[in-house]
């Protein structure tokens, strides 16, 4: 039987749970030394530890108003936005490192992109339902088009790979994974939140936010502490037929 | 209707035609509301997707070899060559050029395709070689890696290129980017691959994401 403030305990295990499972993400980044190549991310990480700590601080202070904390979080989630952004960046620089020329055609095609991304996540901000005159519902329509963006960054960065073929190395992929999770589903719940403001939703679109962001952290554990896959040799006489199909192939 | 909107238009803050057009921005608020939902459920849709079918993929090479086997590059030249489309132009009525210009678009586009495919298999076969602890494999697998991403940027370019040519045949374009040197360029380099002198055949296949 479940107890009677059974949607309270939920809440808060999924507002906690995530933060001490990203702990858990922060000493596989330090164990495996991925800090070298992920750095912002690792930043990202702790950012987002210290800043869980602090907003659960300033929620349980009784003095703390709803909208004190209200501005409160959305400060914190505007530079958790930016530093976002960082690892996309990070990401991508991870993903071309091996090809030169990759590293300049992709990259520039992933700028406009971006840069097509922006406009439409500045016209949503602008033009898309939600009274802007508050200053709270400013917020969220803001982290809206970042999410819109952010998602749309993420999707763009796995098709290029899967349409040029570009072997993702695991921390990376997981990575993208989750952060592209998190802001597909940050994006929906923002754009609800917007029309379904009214107190009887906005538990429920809390939950969705809080366990998607658990969902984000395990696939990051997962991805993380996954080894590379050992690339399996191809036999010799599979080598040998290739060899002829292709000698056939340059005769032409 | 909604209740706030019903409670101005009884207490005589409202008039009909103002009713009108706050439910008229309502219907849009929330088309735009499920619109950007079914766009986050879509990419949600996608990473997982790829995610799944990521996991268990491999490079399978006999689907390189036939991938190779299909692509007829004397044929492609043929359909792509601009001595062979003037030809055409200068010896065909305008409509049967359209039309036979479609048709020739039509083909290479098939043959462009095919070849930005097989790219996408060298590319991976290439990075798979480029993790071999024999230098001289791993070096040849950047080689055909970059070769292999440059013919599927190539072919990208070549698709639209022809995409063109199928909408707008009386339209004269350009030539088309040097595809089939790419193309083979990549093969070279895939052969000397496979000819390397390493005691094991150094090309792996490889799991990605």
């Amino acid at each position: 039987m479940l107890p009677m403030n059974w949607p309270r305990l939920l809440s808060l295990f999924l507002w906690i749970s995530p933060h001490l499972l990203l702990a858990v993400v922060a000493a596989i980044i330090c164990k495996r030394r991925l800090y070298r190549e992920f750095p912002c991310f690792f930043a990202y990480v702790l950012y987002e530890i210290v800043e869980s700590i602090m907003l659960f601080v300033l929620r349980t202070v009784p003095s703390v108003t709803g909208e004190q904390y209200a501005y409160a979080y959305y400060a914190t989630l505007f530079l958790s936005i930016a530093l976002r952004f960082g690892v996309s960046e990070e990401v991508s620089k991870d993903l071309f490192r091996e090809s030169m020329l990759l590293k300049v055609a992709a990259r520039r095609s992933l700028r406009c992109v971006t840069g097509f991304l922006l406009v439409v996540g500045v016209l949503i901000a602008v033009y898309a339902p939600g009274d802007i005159s508050v200053r709270l519902v400013a917020g969220s329509i803001v982290s809206r088009g970042a999410a819109m963006v952010q998602c749309g960054l993420l999707l763009a960065l796995l098709l290029f790979s899967r349409f040029l073929g570009l072997s993702w190395r695991r921390p990376a992929f997981g990575v993208v994974l989750g952060l592209g999770v998190l802001t597909s589903v940050d994006l929906a719940i923002y754009a609800l939140r917007t029309e379904f403001s009214s107190a009887v939703w906005v538990p429920y679109l809390n939950l969705a936010m809080t366990g998607a962001y658990l969902v984000c952290v395990s696939i990051w554990i997962g991805y993380l502490l996954a080894p590379e896959p050992q690339p399996a040799f191809v036999s010799r006489d599979e080598v040998e037929t290739w060899n002829s199909e292709l000698q056939q192939w340059i005769r032409h | 209707m909604d209740p706030a909107l019903m409670g101005r238009l009884m207490m005589g803050r409202l008039t009909i035609s103002q009713l009108m057009t706050d439910q008229a921005l309502l219907g849009q608020a929330l088309l735009a509301t499920w619109t950007l939902v079914g766009i986050a459920l879509l990419a949600l849709g996608i990473l997982v997707y790829v995610a799944l079918r990521g996991r268990n993929r491999r490079v399978d090479l006999t689907k390189v070899v036939e991938a190779f086997r299909s692509i007829d590059i004397a044929a492609f030249s043929n359909l792509v060559d601009s001595a062979e489309e003037a030809f055409l132009r200068n010896n065909l009525s305008p409509e049967k050029f359209r039309a036979i210009k479609r048709q020739r678009a039509r083909a290479a586009l098939i043959y462009a395709w095919e070849a930005g495919r097989a790219a996408t298999a060298l590319a991976r076969v290439g990075q798979a070689a480029q993790r071999s602890p024999d230098p001289a494999i791993a070096a040849s697998g950047v080689q055909l890696s970059e070769n292999a991403f440059r013919l599927r940027l190539q072919t990208l370019r070549a698709c639209f290129h022809l995409l063109t040519g199928i909408l707008l045949p009386s339209r004269q374009g350009r030539s088309l980017p040097h595809l089939a040197d790419q193309y083979e360029r990549a093969a070279q380099t895939l052969f000397r691959l496979g000819k390397s002198p390493s005691g094991a055949p150094g090309i792996a296949r490889s799991k990605t994401g």
